[in-house]
């Protein structure tokens, strides 16, 4: 399944309401990690009215890291 | 005072500050409305949500801190006290630290527990907090970390907020900055390649969610602190997969490890100033089990363009320990207001020992642990003026600022990364307005006399009663 921020085909179901209704679903990017709802606004959930600020574009890997992994120490 | 989250919702339906939504509605978009709409009404109300669709029986609680009258309820004061009488309550508060902490077997926070087939999402009534988020965020739980290697240590155990997005069934990103206490705890975990047990704690007593947010010093204890401001013993416990200490009154504890070495996208978030943060890499959390209370309680806040709830929790604990650290060694300072953004710009009253002293204090303010990074704005008032009272703030920069001499600009100083003028992230610069007087041998242009207030405490009380009267007819 196509994620709605990222486009790759990475997505899966891993939520339902839990009474059983059907009232939604959740899904998840394994590659970005972006969550939706497919109860939410459009705005939201759908790739072409998302506001393309917000789209992630180029690789995972080259996101900037704000705590680096520090060296191994030996015990 | 309140020993758990269920003892303050009480408090304040008494007061007249809690409201219940019982109409059924989804989580998104109008949980956040309702976030909005709570704290921009005044002296807004916590709101118990409780008919979410999917979610029979689940409830969410929102801005539990989000309005001056509720945080007076919290330090145990009348719901219509001053800021500055709050600031001067909780200074008093602060002083009875260390408060006591006791182990409670059995505790409330695991009446209900569960280890199998977790999936977050589908246990608590999850929302997206803002239409950009990256997902659903925990953004008001009391985090528990430890140092490994100072595994009995209540002092060097750290309970924090951080924002904690769910990533999966049990899966959930975290975000600990370089500064933050808990990163310490990560980076001597990962140094071994060891996971790092973490307990996330939602729905506790209102004062140690307050302290949560506060930047004391790593070695002082929260729960100490907590306990201090409620004037009763912090009741903790244990959790039940590692050794870490928990709020045994807790609404629901996840308990979990930090994966170590390894990095995930996260994010964005809308942050505390207002914007949304970026996507980074960031640390993840594997859950292993979930306890809560019977019939729990979700609580959690909207954080949006301040000021809304989280402001009020980043308010007067950034104000406190930055008096503190002023007052040891400057004993003219009056009152210090941080409050706007976690203290990105602050306001010092306070008196000149001699010509020019005041920007001393603003130097001594940027120099603080907080203040380096933080207090980018730094307005410095006389001890006439009350730094809560904007219009008095107004007032003393309207009629005692000279540009040419009372404003300076420091280029290139730290800065703090979620302020969105810091560029690159990280870099800032300090502003200061000297709005004080000036004192010899600091050159007094022209002589001013002040109007004197006239003695009117006494008919403020009898105006004050008579609308009272008035607004009952
Ligand atoms: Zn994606």
């Amino acid at each position: 399944m196509k994620c709605v921020r990222c486009l790759h085909d990475t997505a899966a179901k891993f939520a339902e309401a839990p009474d059983g209704s059907g009232a939604w679903e959740m899904y998840v990017c394994s590659r970005c990690n972006f969550t939706w709802r497919n109860t939410e606004e459009d705005e939201v959930i759908n790739p072409e009215k998302r506001d393309p600020y917000f789209q992630l574009k180029g690789n995972i890997e080259d996101l900037q890291v704000l705590v680096p992994v520090p060296p191994l120490k030996k015990s | 005072m309140y020993r758990d989250l269920r003892s303050f919702l009480t408090k304040l339906e008494e007061e007249g500050q809690l409201v219940h939504i019982t109409d059924e509605i989804l989580p998104e978009p109008t949980i956040r409305e309702i976030g909005r709409a709570a704290c921009d009404l005044p002296n807004g109300p916590a709101v118990m949500i409780e008919n979410i669709k999917g979610h029979p029986g689940k409830r969410v609680v929102l801005n539990v801190h989000g309005s001056w009258a509720n945080h007076a309820l919290m330090l145990g004061m009348d719901k219509t006290a001053t800021v500055k009488e709050q600031f001067f309550n909780l200074l008093e508060k602060w002083d009875r630290y260390p408060g006591e902490v006791k182990y409670v077997g059995k505790p409330a926070c695991q009446e209900v527990v569960i280890k199998d087939n977790i999936n977050i999402d589908e246990m608590l009534p999850m929302f997206r907090i803002n239409a950009y988020d990256a997902g659903c965020f925990f953004s008001k739980a009391s985090v528990v970390t430890k140092d490994l290697f100072d595994p009995d240590s209540l002092e060097t155990e750290n309970v924090g907020t951080y924002r904690l997005q769910v990533q999966g069934k049990d899966i959930i990103g975290i975000q600990a900055l370089p500064f933050h206490d808990i990163a310490r705890h990560v980076t001597k975990a990962e140094e071994m390649n060891k996971p790092l047990p973490i307990a996330i704690c939602l729905g506790v007593d209102p004062a140690l969610t307050f302290m949560a947010s506060t930047p004391i010093n790593y070695d002082q204890s929260e729960y100490k602190y907590a306990a201090a401001i409620n004037g009763i013993p912090c009741e903790i416990a244990k959790a039940l997969t590692s050794n870490l200490d928990i709020p045994a009154n807790a609404e629901y504890v996840i308990e979990g490890e930090i994966i170590p070495r390894q990095r995930f996208a996260e994010g964005p978030f809308g942050e505390f100033p207002g914007s949304y943060s970026g996507t980074r890499l960031q640390t993840r959390i594997k859950v292993k089990c979930i306890t809560h209370r019977k019939d729990p309680i979700f609580e959690n806040l909207f954080m949006g363009r301040p000021w809304t709830e989280i402001d009020y929790l980043l308010a007067l604990n950034t104000c406190v320990p930055l008096y503190k650290q002023l007052k040891e060694t400057m004993p003219e300072i009056v009152a210090v207001n941080a409050m706007y953004q976690h203290g990105l710009t602050a306001i010092v009253s306070t008196a000149n020992r001699f010509g020019g002293y005041a920007k001393s204090v603003a130097f001594r303010l940027a120099s603080t642990p907080h203040g380096i990074s933080y207090c980018k704005n730094i307005i410095l008032v006389g001890p006439d003026v009350d730094p809560f009272n904007l219009e008095q703030v107004m007032w003393s920069l309207s009629a005692r600022v000279r540009p040419d001499k009372d404003v300076i600009v420091i280029p290139y100083t730290p800065g703090m990364p979620l302020d969105p003028t810091s560029e690159p992230p990280g870099m800032g610069g300090k502003f200061i307005i000297d709005a004080t007087n000036p004192a010899p041998p600091d050159l007094i242009l022209r002589e001013t006399r002040l109007i004197d207030n006239p003695n009117s405490k006494g008919f403020e009380k009898i105006i004050s009663d008579l609308q009272k009267k008035a607004s009952v007819k």
